[in-house]
């Protein structure tokens, strides 16, 4: 094993930041620049001023009097399907092809949906036969539609949510047609619809829907998405070490091991790589979700075929998944080039397992994980009470566990909402602000972008503009200190 | 979505406007019909399932204006259909003349595979009126002429035949629809190079 940037003293390096990262570092422009073919940009600028609401809605749901109309369907006699009502969800995402044809629906039954899908469709025909042109945003009322055509597939967004921006949703659709990538290849993809345009992919994706739903979901709770960077788990570096050298020494001789993966609990642990490639966050991302959404993966070492879009969404890489210990905390992903690898991936497993169980490594991950973090206390900054800081460079993100005021699940979700708007406003406006300040009722807080380093923080709400600020500084100053344990410093390779 | 073996299928309706396309689909699918003729914008939609052979069929049914006739709805709105059903007006001769056209339109603008077998079916609407000007005859030549489509004469208004009509669009185009080869082909093995390129990125593709 060697290390890249085993003592990288360098001074100009963001806390958390690397060198040569093993995940890719995206830019702040989010993911969309990423995208291969052009990608559809905000020809205009987004205000949220008017209409945020001060307090959250205690529910999640909201009623809106006269559409129900908006479901036209009609449900065979003797079958229990129910259409739904649409204006119950604050969040929708449609994915259906370019015929039409329903292929994934959040919510609700996507047969019963054919109507809606068959008039967005047609929207978007429409508009591109006419105009030589693309639909990308519509606005009716409070709702929100993005539009992401990645022929053959087209996405809708559909949201009521005040905090979620178009680009944010539209980046919602874009991880979406990535899972689906994940699961066919780009290649699959576009030959089935080149040899049948009114095929109905439902047939090829089947048993899917769980992951789709599951990432949907994910996607508003998660700031990670928001940010394209990676989380991991906070350990001390010694430990990390160790774990890193057991995976990577098992698996040194095998031929065509591009990644070793080690997840708990949708954080990072470690990961081993081959020279020279990198991961993508969005190929994490994927693989957490993966993870996270397929319980049956606990019961039996799995050995599947995986596109990852970002490494090379034209074909399949193939991935021995399995959790390490009893508990199952621990999953660890072998991505090989090749298919027929299993046994000898099985063996490299094995192996791992005995080093980390001889040097009692699991109980350490078991205990980080229960532990679920750390304290914004841990800063010594009174006023602090949450916060979310990415290394640029090592496309890396850290943040303390929610606490106090954010324990419960509508106030995080609130406080992720504000973390999103916080987010678009830095970044949507004509020019993007390096600094932004937010008073609020109920909090205050401050986003900060500099060159190696985006930093969102929540305080309480009197802390003045100076304070903030100070606090800021110091809390740099606090990760830099920890940063051997909040990220992962040294990136191995096999 | 997984288990449950679901078939969607999509269906076009197509004719000169006034033919009463709305109507029969309203009658299909809710089982009303108004006398009211409010012209159809751009396109409509409706879904309905049906019992087929005793298989669940959801169809999905794209109502199109014929008054759009001349200026396409576009590609992507003809495209992938399963089947497409063609409306004619039995006490009006152009409605009928019109079908030629429609169907060239449908198979220009979708073109399946396999235009020869693509299945349509024409209908002939408003038999329930007594100035009927094409007879059963001309109209079953024609669809013998075009390779055996099969014909049916209805009346939306008083809901004769309809069913039937629209049994026959679920069967054809399932039957169509089934003919497909299972997709489990794999893409090439990717081919690690040891040292690829100096971004280490690897887009090997365009999406
Ligand atoms: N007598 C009679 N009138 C019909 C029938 N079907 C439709 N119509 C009438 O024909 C007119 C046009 O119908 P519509 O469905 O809107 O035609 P579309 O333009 O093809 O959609 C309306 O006034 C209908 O009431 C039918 O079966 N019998
Ligand atoms: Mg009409």
């Amino acid at each position: 094993m060697d290390t890249d940037d085993n003592e990288v003293q360098d001074l100009e390096l963001e806390p958390g930041g690397a060198l040569e990262s093993m995940i890719i570092p995206i830019s702040e422009e989010g993911l969309l620049e990423h995208e291969g073919v052009e990608s559809p940009r905000l020809a205009f600028k987004e205000g949220f001023d008017e209409r945020l609401p001060s307090t959250v809605r205690e529910n999640t749901r909201f009623c809106n009097g006269d559409s129900s109309k908006e479901s036209s369907c009609e449900v065979h006699e003797e079958e229990s399907r129910e259409p739904i009502d649409l204006t119950a969800y604050r969040k929708h995402i449609f994915v259906f092809s370019e015929a039409g044809k329903p292929i994934y629906s959040r919510h609700g039954d996507e047969d019963l949906l054919a109507s809606t899908m068959g008039i967005m469709q047609a929207l978007s025909s429409c508009i591109q036969n006419r105009n030589q042109d693309q639909i990308r945003f519509m606005k009716a009322g409070k709702h929100r539609f993005v539009y992401l055509l990645r022929l053959p597939l087209v996405l809708v967004g559909v949201s009521s949510d005040p905090f979620l921006s178009f680009q944010q949703l539209q980046n919602h659709l874009l991880y979406m047609y990535n899972e689906i990538v994940c699961v066919l290849t780009h290649t699959v993809l576009t030959n089935v619809f080149e040899k049948r345009s009114n095929f109905d992919l439902r047939r090829i994706l089947g048993g899917s829907e769980k992951q789709f739903d599951a990432l949907a979901d994910r996607m508003d709770v998660d700031p990670s998405f928001l940010l394209g960077a990676v989380r991991c788990l906070p350990l001390a570096a010694s430990v990390r070490d160790q774990i890193t050298q057991a995976i990577v020494q098992s698996c040194n001789k095998v031929k065509d091991l591009v990644f070793a993966i080690l997840v708990a609990d949708n954080h990072l642990v470690t990961m081993g790589r081959m020279k020279r490639y990198q991961l993508h966050p969005v190929d994490l991302h994927l693989i957490f979700n993966l993870v996270q959404s397929s319980q049956n993966l606990k019961d039996a070492e799995t050995w599947f075929p995986i596109c990852l879009p970002k490494f090379n969404a034209a074909a399949f890489l193939h991935a021995h998944v399995s959790y390490l210990d009893e508990e199952c905390v621990s999953c660890l992903l072998l991505i090989s080039a090749q298919r027929d690898q299993f046994f000898e991936l099985q063996e490299c497993r094995a192996k791992i397992v005995e080093r980390m169980t001889k040097n009692k490594l699991f109980p350490v991950i078991a205990q980080s994980v229960k532990m679920a973090g750390y304290s914004a206390r841990e800063t010594g900054i009174f006023d602090l009470r949450h916060f979310i800081y990415k290394a640029k460079s090592s496309a890396q993100l850290s943040s303390p566990r929610y606490e106090t005021v954010y324990l419960q699940e509508d106030s995080q979700r609130r406080l992720i909402g504000l973390y999103h708007l916080l987010h678009a406003r830095m970044f949507n406006s004509g020019r993007p602000l390096k600094i932004l300040y937010c008073a609020g009722e109920r909090e205050t807080q401050l986003g900060w972008h500099m060159v190696g380093f985006e930093l969102y923080a929540t305080f309480e709400p009197l802390i003045s503009k100076e304070g903030a600020v100070k606090a800021m500084n110091k809390l740099l100053y606090w990760i830099k200190k920890e940063e051997d344990r909040l990220f992962i410093m040294n990136s191995a390779t096999f | 979505m997984s288990n449950r073996k679901k078939v969607l299928l999509k269906v076009i309706v197509l004719g000169d406007s006034g033919v009463g396309k709305t109507c029969l689909m309203n009658q299909f699918v809710s089982k009303k019909f108004t006398n009211q003729y409010k012209a159809t914008i751009g396109a409509d939609f409706q879904t309905k399932e049906v019992m087929v052979d005793n298989k669940l069929i959801t169809l999905q049914i794209w109502d199109t204006a014929g008054q759009e006739r001349f200026q396409s709805l576009g590609v992507g709105f003809y495209r992938g259909a399963d089947c497409c059903v063609l409306v004619y007006d039995v006490t009006s001769p152009t409605t009928f003349k019109s079908l030629e056209s429609w169907r060239d339109e449908f198979l220009i603008q979708s073109s399946p595979k396999d235009p020869e077998n693509f299945p349509f079916v024409v209908i002939g609407n408003k038999i329930d009126l007594e100035n009927r000007s094409i007879t059963t005859k001309r109209a079953q030549s024609w669809c013998q002429s075009k390779n055996n489509i099969p014909y049916f004469e209805v009346s939306a208004k008083e809901a004769l035949h309809v069913d039937e009509a629209f049994a026959t669009v679920a069967r054809n185009a399932q039957a169509q629809e089934n003919e497909v080869e299972l997709y489990n082909e794999f893409p090439d093995q990717i081919k690690l190079s040891p040292l690829p390129t100096s971004s280490s990125r690897q887009d090997n593709c365009g999406c």
